[in-house]
């Protein structure tokens, strides 16, 4: 695997995103950064050098759904590698995270193997 | 008696006469029956109209006598709502502090662990120089301390990772709480257009303040911090 594969973490709970750095970093990937929402993570997608997107899925401003479709629908970033972490567990939103695109969905409260495994299967997908 | 039977012969006249005007086409007379029968209607319906609206005016004035309700629109809501930001700030806080905490102590772990295993390797084969000549049983309790802490450390480190994931209770939790602030604000806007429906200028927030005994410049009943705490006491002489 890449250890130098860049992480940008969408979630509106700081501590959320510490949790997920900090795990990241213990995976060897070092290369992590921050956004609260959609709204602030899509300009720092479009900036283009963001390998993997893990988003939360409900925030204020604009929502991880949102974000995931507004990645799909750009041609550029299209093809970007998305993992969902969220406490929405509804059969209904994960079949909606799946129909936009998603690579990969996660229900928190989650555990590191979860995430370790998700991660390397979409990674091993994606042949990063 | 009914009030149909009460109203019949007069209501019957007019009908005859509506009916003959009709036979005849009479307009005139038509449309003057047809207005005597809407008029003798009318009453009715103003009475029914003045009744609903007396209904109305009574829930609205019982409403407002209910001042327990404006209290809660005007002062518990918002009250209850910074309360809840407050669990959200805190436990923020706590978590942000233990992951401060987990963040230092697992690259301590790390070391030790590492320094462990380096010295462990390293004691073997000094003990197996010194095996002879030496106090054999401090060598071989050096050896164990040195896999015990190497051990440990492990545990601490898988310890620690389970504490840093554990924290994502406040974001969990912080969740719900935002979605039970949102229904209380939805509360608050709805008790406040019920209290302004009642029409009554409702008296004034700081008139309402004195007649209950508060006074808004005064500190709050609950000491905040030890800080206020230890102002309080000062104050007292303590």
């Amino acid at each position: 695997m890449n250890k130098d594969l860049k992480f940008l973490v969408v979630d509106d709970f700081s501590t959320m995103r510490r949790i997920i750095k900090n795990l990241l970093h213990d995976l060897g990937y070092k290369n992590v950064v921050e956004a609260d929402d959609g709204n602030t993570a899509l300009p720092l997608l479009k900036a283009g050098d963001i390998d993997f997107l893990i988003t939360d899925w409900n925030m204020p401003g604009m929502p991880g759904l949102e974000l995931l479709k507004a990645v799909r629908s750009d041609p550029k970033l299209a093809k970007l590698p998305v993992l969902m972490l969220t406490a929405e567990a509804k059969r209904d939103q994960i079949i909606e995270a799946a129909q936009a695109g998603v690579n990969g969905y996660v229900i928190k409260p989650f555990t590191a193997e979860t995430l370790k495994e998700k991660l390397d299967k979409i990674l091993a997908t994606a042949g990063k | 008696m009914s009030n149909l039977a009460i109203m019949k012969p007069e209501y019957a006249a007019y009908v005859e006469a509506l009916s003959e005007a009709l036979a005849r086409d009479d307009e005139e007379a038509f449309f003057s029956a047809l207005d005597h029968l809407v008029h003798l209607r009318t009453p009715d319906f103003v009475s029914e109209v003045r009744k609903l609206t007396g209904d109305l005016q009574t829930a609205l004035d019982r409403f407002r006598i209910e001042s327990r309700l404006v209290d809660i629109a005007e002062n518990e809501i918002p009250d209850v709502r910074d309360r809840l930001e407050k669990v959200l700030q805190m436990t923020d806080a706590a978590a942000h502090r233990t992951l401060d905490l987990v963040e230092q102590s697992g690259p301590l772990a790390e070391r030790t662990a590492k320094e462990a295993a380096a010295l462990a390797d390293w004691w073997t084969e000094f003990r197996r120089r010194l095996a002879d000549e030496s106090d054999t049983e401090a060598l071989s309790r050096m050896e164990e301390f040195l896999s015990a802490a190497r051990n440990d450390c492990e545990r601490v480190r898988r310890n620690l990772a389970e504490v840093l994931l554990t924290q994502g209770y406040q974001d969990l939790t912080g969740q719900i709480i935002r979605g039970v602030m949102k229904l209380v604000s939805e509360l608050e806007s709805t008790l406040a257009e019920l209290t302004q429906l009642s029409g009554e200028d409702l008296a004034p927030k700081a008139v309402r303040d004195a007649i209950a005994g508060r006074d808004p410049s005064k500190k709050p009943a609950v000491a905040s911090d030890q800080k206020d705490v230890d102002e309080l006491l000062s104050g007292l002489g303590r």
